[in-house]
């Protein structure tokens, strides 16, 4: 059973490491995770790390300090000052370093830069981090179509488009 | 008989004269020489400012974990100081919690930043809010990037040097009345100066004095050795005089204050009077008092004999010689010069600002991305990802540590010795690096250079491909029995487990967590050694292992620095991360030459790591790194695994929090046996580094198709924490049938199904019905 479920990560995206490839290229349905077992929460300290609680379709925002260096970074890259952008978004990544919204942005820069491998990679990390949140999810996504079509990987692209959350 | 006499004259003046001229040709050709010599090497000096390396600036915003003493510790390092702000930058006033700062100007990467007023409010956790002078709220705002350095990034060489115009006047006046009087007026060489010393030296019946001019010394310092014959006396006059030729005295002066030879640190040597300053006091040049100047000064005439570490008395002596030469001058008066001999030495205390391992690991990057032409440039400035905080947090905790667990050791009176490397895995920023215990001693730095079995570390790479393989599940139970195997070379290896028992029937994640080593070279041999080793490399290890069977326990040599690229892939969701020290390298002008952007890969399937992510949090609560809880802040939640390699040589801890990844080695240099495990030895260096760092729990984000479920950690059987008392919680793909605990009511899991019955059939289930479908 495992492998099925393994299998399916991704659907339809060919990923760097080797693995079975879906019998239908189904692509994953994003359905709210059951909630995590009762009593989970009351656990004492040290004990083992409890499920997760329900992963309510959470939304991914910016702090107000990332919000202001994001800004910054995106006034910067209009002006074509790609450095800066880049590493006022590093400022930003030290701050939030999971917040799969900088990661989008970082892959946008990068995309600008004509670095679509790396665009891409960010789109796969921000994708990785947004679990649950499809307006995030849709954002990474795009960000993934582009790269992949900037590197002329088409029928890919066309696959991510696809994904239920990008409608 | 006349005529033949006057012929042999004759042709003695000849020989005698054409001896002459050759011998002047000679001379003529030595001094041109050592004229372009002395030129070539001077100029190059003078002119070559080395790069100046920073450390990561510290950024405040509204909930970064800085408590109000923090900030002013912070402000103090960057020497700001207390004081009305409006007299200028580098001012700040403290009222209660609240900070009132102007600001200097600062170039960082991406901006240079005009020097600006800001106030900020801290409490005893954290900034509370920062404001600008117009009263409008600040996001965000960092402070000086500090100094940690210079290097001549091709030499390696570091100094601190110093201008001309940051050069204090008591400097220049002390040097040259206490080493060089008649500095002004001599040409390079002072036959004064030599008679005088050859008077006093005649009358003491020895060397009491020397004749060198600073000009000779700086000669001295730059090209020759200290053997004292004819030949290098002449040479070293000749190459002052040249110098003074070519180079007004003020060039000469400030060479010499950042050349001048002033202490051993290690195998470091101490030059320049900016690099003395920091390594004796950790102070800028220009903040040192009088006795602090004269002490360095006094140094000169013989940094070993008047080391102030280890001879402080001959120091203190020398110092307050030098301080009354001051008062006798008028560069200082009487009552300073009173107050001055009265106070004590001032060093700093051992430790502080000088990173050597880190910079060791800077000059390697730069060696690494950067041709050599580019760095060739002056006055670059080289932006790092230290962080200062973190730095110190782990260089205490190995120190502390070491210490403890050396009147522990099997052999008395021998040092243990580790390396801590502190990352932030996400961005592969490395925020820490300590090469040794004598934290600030340059040398063999164990972080990068020493390369040891890993142990245990490796298994972690194992069962990753375990999981990948779609084989296995942190359920999957699997046999720990000995095993016998004959290699390649006709011997036959048996594998023990640890405490020598045989546990049987065991589920993955406990096999992991407990690091059984049945268990998993039989896992892993099912698994097939290619298989692992390729794990291996794609999680970021650069060289191939040996295919050899023992490689499953970890007896790949690997340093700290390329464990750390390994686990910074695994607590970063299958993401290899290339790490940086180096963030950007900026030229004179603040132009970026080039700047080293985050770099990621995705080299692993999220879920696999996922599911092996929630297997190594079994291991502080379960498994071999059971009890650091009791090192940690309460309920914050880690993950790693324990490392020790055969006959307790090396003892290894490698884990990570939702902030920091960092990697601990402990052993000896020697690779004597410690008696230490990885959860004796490197785990409570882990830890203490850790708790100091005020990480938030690792908390990784589960991956659409996989989800977590209880099973018991001794049988793998799925259950609930209400009806077994060894429930753990591990990740299994969604769709993943675990065999339930008969006597534990599968309610629970019945109950979940219902309550959230799926909107429409997920993938894996449509997968499900498709291969029932085939099946029935």
């Amino acid at each position: 059973m495992a492998i099925l479920g393994t299998a399916l990560l991704l659907g339809g995206c060919p990923a760097p490491w080797p693995r079975p490839t879906p019998p239908n290229g189904a692509s994953p349905t994003p359905a709210v995770p059951p909630p995590g077992e009762p009593g989970a929460s009351a656990n004492p300290p040290g004990a083992p790390p409890a499920p997760r609680p329900p992963l309510t379709p959470r939304e991914h925002r910016f702090s107000p300090a990332t919000r202001a260096l994001v800004t910054q970074a995106q006034t910067l890259l209009a002006r074509g000052d790609i450095d800066g952008a880049s590493s006022t978004l590093d400022r930003a990544l030290r701050i939030e370093p999971s917040n799969p919204l900088l990661w989008v942005e970082l892959g946008r820069v990068r995309l600008v830069e004509s670095d679509a491998h790396q665009a891409e990679a960010c789109a796969r990390k921000a994708l990785a981090l947004a679990t649950g949140d499809r307006s995030t999810q849709a954002q990474a996504g795009r960000l993934l179509a582009a790269a992949l079509k900037a590197q002329g990987r088409n029928p890919e692209a066309q696959a991510v488009e696809e994904r239920p959350y990008m409608h | 008989m006349a005529r033949s006499r006057s012929r042999h004259w004759r042709v003695f003046f000849i020989v005698s004269g054409l001896a002459a001229i050759l011998l002047a040709a000679i001379s003529v050709i030595w001094v041109v020489h050592l004229d372009r010599v002395v030129r070539r090497e001077f100029q190059g000096r003078l002119w070559s400012v080395p790069a100046r390396v920073y450390a990561a600036p510290l950024e405040l915003y509204a909930g970064a974990p800085i408590s109000a003493n923090d900030l002013e510790q912070e402000l103090r390092r960057l020497h700001y100081r207390r004081g009305d702000p409006g007299s200028g930058p580098g001012f700040y006033r403290r009222t209660g919690n609240a900070f009132d700062l102007e600001a200097r100007r600062v170039r960082f990467i991406d901006e240079a930043r005009d020097a600006r007023r800001v106030s900020i409010h801290a409490d005893s956790a954290s900034i509370t809010s920062m404001r600008l002078a117009d009263g409008s709220d600040l996001p965000v705002f960092r402070l000086d990037p500090p100094v940690i350095g210079s290097v001549f990034p091709i030499h390696g060489e570091d100094r601190l040097v110093v201008a001309p115009a940051d050069v204090p006047p008591l400097l220049r006046n002390g040097i040259k009345l206490i080493e060089d009087r008649r500095f002004d007026e001599h040409h390079g060489v002072d036959l004064y100066g030599v008679l005088r010393a050859s008077w006093a030296n005649l009358r003491a019946g020895r060397v009491v004095q020397g004749g060198s001019t600073l000009t000779q010394q700086l000669v001295k310092n730059y090209f020759l050795s200290d053997e004292q014959t004819f030949g290098r006396k002449a040479t070293e006059a000749v190459m002052a005089m040249r110098i003074e030729a070519h180079y007004s005295k003020e060039d000469i002066l400030v060479a010499y204050i950042n050349e001048v030879y002033l202490g051993q640190d290690g195998a470091r040597a101490i030059h320049g009077f900016g690099l003395g300053s920091e390594y004796y006091f950790a102070k800028p040049l220009g903040e040192l008092e009088p006795g602090e100047l004269a002490l360095l000064i006094g140094l000169v005439k013989g940094p070993s004999f008047y080391d102030p570490r280890k001879h402080p008395d001959r120091a203190l002596a020398r110092r307050n010689l030098v301080l009354k030469a001051f008062a006798d001058a008028q560069l200082i008066d009487a009552a300073a010069a009173k107050r001055a001999i009265a106070s004590p030495l001032g060093l700093r205390p051992p430790g502080g600002s000088y990173v050597p391992a880190y910079l060791d690991l800077v000059r390697r990057h730069l060696k690494r991305d950067y041709a050599e032409a580019d760095l060739a440039g002056a006055g670059l400035s080289v932006y790092t990802s230290l962080d200062l905080r973190a730095q110190a947090a782990a260089e205490r905790a190995l120190t502390q540590n070491l210490q403890r667990l050396d009147t522990k050791a099997p052999v008395r009176g021998e040092h243990l010795e580790g390396a801590v490397i502190v990352v932030e895995p996400n961005s592969g920023d490395v925020v820490a690096v300590v090469g040794g215990r004598e934290v600030d001693m340059s040398g063999f730095d164990r972080a990068l250079d020493a390369r040891r079995p890993i142990g245990s570390l490796v298994k972690p790479a194992v069962y990753l491909t375990a999981l990948e393989s779609g084989r296995y599940t942190p359920a999957t139970l699997i046999e720990d029995a000995p095993i016998e195997l004959k290699l390649s070379d006709g011997s036959v290896w048996a594998p023990q487990n640890f405490e020598r028992q045989v546990y049987g029937q065991v589920p993955l994640a406990r096999a992991l967590a407990e690091s059984m080593n049945l268990a998993t070279v039989r896992l892993g041999l099912d698994l097939g050694l290619p298989k692992v080793a390729t794990t291996l490399e794609r999680l970021g290890l650069e060289s191939s292992p040996t295919l050899n069977p023992s490689l499953l326990l970890g007896t790949v040599e690997m340093s700290p620095l390329e464990v750390v690229q390994v686990y910074t892939t695994l607590a970063d969701g299958g993401f290899r991360t290339r790490l940086r020290a180096v963030r950007a390298v900026l030229d004179s002008a603040g132009k970026p030459l080039k700047s080293f952007k985050v770099q990621v890969e995705a080299v692993a399937p999220p879920d696999a790591v996922y599911e092996l992510d929630r297997m190594l949090m079994l291991v502080p609560t379960h498994g071999t790194a059971r009890g650091v809880a009791a090192r940690l802040p309460k309920g914050l939640v880690v993950a790693g695994k324990t490392g020790t390699s055969s006959d307790t040589r090396d003892s290894w801890f490698a884990g990570f929090t939702g902030s920091y990844l960092s990697v601990v080695w402990v052993g000896y240099d020697d690779n004597r046996e410690t008696g230490l495990t990885g959860a004796a030895g490197a785990l409570p260096v882990w830890a203490d580094t850790m708790a100091s760092l005020k990480p938030v729990s690792f908390d990784p984000v589960a991956p659409d198709l996989v989800e977590d479920r209880w099973i018991g950690f001794n049988d793998g059987l799925e259950t609930t924490p209400e009806c077994s008392a060894d429930a753990v919680v591990i990740a299994v793909p969604k769709d993943a049938q675990l065999p339930h605990n008969p006597q534990c009511s599968s309610a629970s899991q019945a109950a979940a199904g219902e309550k959230n019955p799926a909107p429409h059939a997920t993938a894996g289930e449509k997968i499900k019905q498709w291969f029932k479908s085939i099946v029935h």
